[in-house]
């Protein structure tokens, strides 16, 4: 039995042939012309070609020389994080800085173990307002405050 | 020489005005302040604040507005040594060596180098342009397509030495840099390239989203699962300021540094992102002990730092020479010159020469006044360190999330930083550096640009890459960058052979 | 329970009566907050210019600042296009530009507005006047032997722009067209690298707004053969017009306009189309947009009306020539 002795190389030497993959598929429409005249699809297949050589180079030194295992991937951090992200993206037009600001600094913070409830809503609270005072009165930056309360 | 003192009496009785010196204050405080913030740059700051400078005579302006572009680079460094964050493309490789330093308790000590070594590059990028400013801009005329392309070639090479681990993954992600730099609308038929239909991609992807996702998001992510890690760099404070045995270390970083970045920031079309990497290669190549880059060296903050500010003075001299902008927040600069009503152009110097030297001594004044401005905000920085994570990263997201909106005013901005937290995520886990993945980005656009107007403008002959002296110098330059790289893991290789 | 669901239903409804309420009473006050102006551009280009020195001067006049967001890419039409959706309450307008507003329906296919329809004109704000240029040292005294020379050299000659999209792209396209010429088109991002090369004589020609060329024009690094407007401009007198070197067809001004979402209320857009033609006639301003080389409206092409007109007119003129100049995309489906 052929043992996998880099597990993180062969799972980056996948992602990239993958990648690869990914790349050929939304360039297919594209033309790709010759050495001599470039097409747009030229540089990305090119490109993408490259990854894949890594890529199957990775997978290969897997298989021959030992390497760090991969770890677990870890749900929590990146749901809170990127999901605080991504509400706040939602909100930030139609409801503006006082519901996205909150709202972004409380899911956020349930990414960490550590964090406390009543805590998180102050720290919410005392910075929203600070990026107020910062962005919008000093920067004077075209954000959405409150739209549906204030109208800006 | 009598009409160089001359000038720079002009400019300097102009600078000094009470009025001026306020305003180029009040630039390089708010400079610092928005280098400092994630996402907010200094193009978003510079066109909200112009309506403000109508009051203002012309030159009192664009001395508050040059003060916003260079402050902007001081505080860039300041996040990326504190936080990882790079604030703009030049600051990428500040974190490199510099969150290290800022790991090992010499958070400080980074910043404070950073500042003085950029105020030296400003100085002495401040009498090169008034010494030279003229016979430098038809140095830059020389560069053409091709001349680009290959200095663009000479920077991936850099970015293969840049890397920590090995040379296959550091080449895989600078070709993934390089893929998503083509993303977006394609330069000669307006084919839409990898945009999958959104309409958000079809400009190409920013160049702070991307960093704010790998670097940003994908931090906090990584900080989040290694909690024993992040708890012990809040303990060590350390020393706030470099001491002698640093500045030694750091002296000629500095010096060459300077060299480097002002003499690449002359370059139209961006050339001044490329000092800094030079910098940090030609460090790590000439050092005696080149284990420490990546762990915290000094030079690689040092160098760097110098390269970046001397680049961003020398990147007005085609602007106040030609009239030509180099990047972005130039192009902002003749916006803001032509509603004062001064066409920029190479005219400017000699119709209105208090304007051109003015704005001259105002530089260097700034570069005073930015090291005079953040060498007692360290201590401050250095005492944030100390608020529990749990606090600092929450704020750290909220931040992000409004720099990146107010970019262009685009919440699908957001989102798409989040999906590139992702992938930093993923990239970690991995195995991968995103360092190199943000330089290959950078390049790969002015890389194909000019890829193809060269084998355009030669019928797709490929000699003229090798034709003209520069190209050809820089190509093999590359070319041996790259096999120096190699040779070390070649070596290493054989010796494994040999073992087995 | 039932109480609570009560309590919040007629409170939704006290707010959303009092908001309309609001709403229409503020319609009579216009304006009453500050104005974004939406500009499809990068900051610190022509059009951005043109908005913030017009913006400034109607802030005056309507009491209320006029915010300046610019909102870039797809050749001006990402900002355009929320320029469209936006609410029609006079607090968004825009500034659009012959290539949105003229240009893009043939530019692009899945274009997601349509310019003489879903907008209501507000008034022209200015033009800027376009210019044939070459590298300093091509061999050819004036516009006619110019003509001469490239249709000789067809796709010998290179021809620089600054992307596809660009005003010096479609300008061109038109150029070349009415020329019948096919040069080699070399792509640029951006003017400055346009400029950039040319001065150092890389590339051969170009069409260009006069804005970015005078200084260069004036210290002799660029030649100019003629310039796309009826008469002379002041800014570069010695530049013949293109009536008067040979080639009166070719008439082209990069226009900039003001723009309203439709069904923004008639009295909200006179009252702007009043704030801006004022703007027009004040002098300082008059003299900014003129130092730029601008061309200013006068009489009756300051309505709305006009522009609605123009705009219609634009389209129509552009699109057949955009198409026999290859530069519409195939429908890639």
């Amino acid at each position: 039995m052929i043992r996998i002795r880099a597990p993180q190389e062969i799972a980056a030497g996948l992602f990239l042939i993958a990648l690869a993959s990914f790349v050929f598929w939304q360039t297919d429409d594209l033309t790709v012309g010759t050495m001599r005249a470039l097409g747009p699809g030229m540089m990305p297949r090119a490109l993408a070609t490259a990854c894949g050589l890594c890529g199957g180079a990775l997978v290969i030194l897997s298989f021959l020389k030992d390497g760090a295992s991969l770890e677990h991937w870890s749900i929590r951090g990146p749901l809170f994080i990127l999901g605080a992200a991504i509400v706040f993206g939602l909100a930030i037009r139609p409801l503006g800085l006082f519901v996205a600001g909150p709202a972004a600094v409380i899911i956020g913070s349930l990414a960490a173990r550590d964090s406390r409830f009543v805590e998180s809503i102050l720290f919410a609270a005392v910075m929203t307002t600070f990026c107020w005072l910062l962005f919008k009165v000093l920067l004077s930056l075209p954000i959405p405050v409150a739209p549906w309360l204030l109208g800006y | 020489m009598d009409s160089f003192i001359g000038n720079l009496e002009l400019g300097f009785s102009t600078a000094l005005s009470l009025q001026n010196i306020a305003l180029c204050f009040a630039g390089c405080l708010i400079g610092t302040l928005v280098g400092i913030l994630p996402g907010v740059g200094p193009i978003a700051t510079i066109a909200i604040l112009l309506p403000l400078t109508f009051q203002v005579d012309p030159i009192g302006a664009l001395i508050m507005l040059a003060g916003i572009y260079y402050g902007a680079q001081y505080g860039g460094s300041t996040t990326a040594i504190l936080v990882n964050i790079p604030g703009e493309a030049t600051s990428v490789v500040t974190t490199l060596d510099g969150h290290q330093m800022a790991r090992n308790g010499r958070a400080g000590i980074a910043l404070g180098i950073a500042a003085i070594g950029s105020f030296f590059a400003g100085t002495v990028a401040t009498l090169v342009i008034a010494a030279l400013g003229v016979p430098l801009t038809r140095l830059a005329l020389v560069f053409g397509p091709a001349e680009y392309f290959s200095l663009m070639v000479l920077g991936l090479a850099f970015a293969v030495v840049l890397a920590r681990g090995s040379i296959l993954r550091a080449g895989a992600v600078i070709f993934i840099g390089l893929l998503l730099a083509t993303v977006g609308t394609d330069l000669q038929t307006g084919d839409e390239r990898l945009t999958l239909g959104m309409v958000d991609l079809m400009d190409g992807i920013d160049f702070a989203v991307l960093a704010m996702g790998l670097f940003g998001f994908a931090e906090i992510l990584r900080n989040l699962d290694n909690p024993e890690t992040r708890d012990v760099v809040q303990a060590k404070i350390g020393k706030l300021l470099p001491s002698k045995a640093d500045f030694k270390q750091a002296a000629l970083p500095v010096v060459r540094g300077t060299l480097l970045g002002g003499a690449l920031g002359i370059l139209p079309g961006n050339g001044a992102v490329l000092g800094p990497f030079a910098s940090y290669t030609l460090e790590k190549k000439i050092s005696r002990t080149p284990r420490r880059f990546g762990n915290g060296a000094i030079e690689g903050v040092a160098g760097p730092e110098s390269a970046n500010n001397a680049g961003a003075q020398t990147a007005f001299i085609p602007l106040l020479t030609l009239g030509i902008p180099p990047n972005a927040v130039m192009a902002l600069m003749v916006g803001a010159m032509t509603i004062h009503g001064i066409i920029p152009g190479p005219q400017v110097m000699t119709k209105t020469p208090g304007l051109f030297w003015g704005m001259i001594a105002s530089m260097w004044l700034g570069n005073l006044m930015l090291l005079i401005i953040n060498l007692p905000l360290i201590g401050l920085w250095v005492r944030l360190l100390k608020v529990p994570y749990r606090l600092m990263f929450p704020a750290i997201l909220l931040f992000c999330c409004i720099g990146i909106y107010s970019i262009n005013n685009d919440p699908s901005d957001v989102l798409l930083t989040a999906f590139f937290g992702f992938a930093g995520y993923a990239f970690y886990r991995f195995g991968f550096e995103p360092a190199p993945l943000l330089l290959g980005f950078v390049l790969g656009k002015l890389m194909e640009e000019k890829l193809r107007q060269a084998l355009i403008l030669s019928r797709g002959d490929f000699g003229t890459f090798v034709t003209s002296p520069v190209s050809a110098g820089l190509l093999l330059l590359a070319v041996l960058v790259i096999v120096v790289a190699i040779i070390p893991t070649v070596r290493k290789g054989r010796e494994e052979a040999f073992q087995e | 329970m039932k109480q609570a669901l009560a309590v919040v239903a007629v409170a939704t409804a006290t707010l959303t009566a009092a908001t309309a309420a609001t709403s229409t009473a503020r319609a009579q006050n216009y304006p009453t907050r500050p104005i974004t102006m939406i500009v499809p551009f990068a900051a610190g280009g022509p059009t951005d210019v043109t908005a913030r020195i017009v913006g400034e001067n109607m802030s005056k006049t309507l009491a209320q600042q006029i915010v300046i967001e610019n909102v870039t890419g797809a050749g001006g039409t990402t900002g355009i296009t929320r320029g469209a959706q936006a609410a029609p309450n006079g607090y968004t307008i825009m500034m659009g530009h012959m290539g949105t507003h003229g240009a893009a329906p043939a530019l692009y296919p899945k274009l997601r507005y349509d310019p003489t329809k879903d907008f209501e004109p507000v008034g022209m704000a200015a033009g800027t006047p376009i210019l044939i240029v070459a590298r300093k040292d091509y061999p050819a005294k004036d516009l006619k032997e110019f003509i001469a020379v490239l249709k000789t050299q067809q796709d010998k000659a290179n021809e620089a722009h600054a992307g596809v999209g660009s005003v010096s792209f479609t300008t061109c396209t038109m150029f070349n067209v009415m020329i019948g010429v096919k040069p080699t088109r070399v792509p640029y991002t951006g003017t400055g690298p346009v400029i950039n090369d040319m001065i150092a004589g890389k590339v051969d020609y170009a069409c260009d707004q006069i804005v970015n060329l005078v200084p260069q024009i004036q210290a002799g690094n660029i030649r100019a053969y003629a310039i796309a407007t009826p008469e002379r401009s002041p800014a570069l007198p010695e530049v013949p017009t293109t009536k008067e070197a040979g080639l009166p067809d070719y008439q082209v001004s990069a226009w900039n306009a003001v723009f309203a979402p439709k069904n923004t209320p008639k009295p909200v857009v006179e009252k702007l189309n009043a704030a801006l033609v004022k703007a027009l006639d004040d002098p300082g301003t008059r003299k900014r947009l003129l130092d730029l080389g601008g061309v200013l409206p006068e009489g009756e092409a300051r309505t709305s009306a006009w522009l609605g007109e123009y705009v219609a007119q634009e389209v129509a003129r552009w699109t057949p020539i955009l198409k026999a100049g290859g530069a519409v995309q195939a429908d890639s489906g």
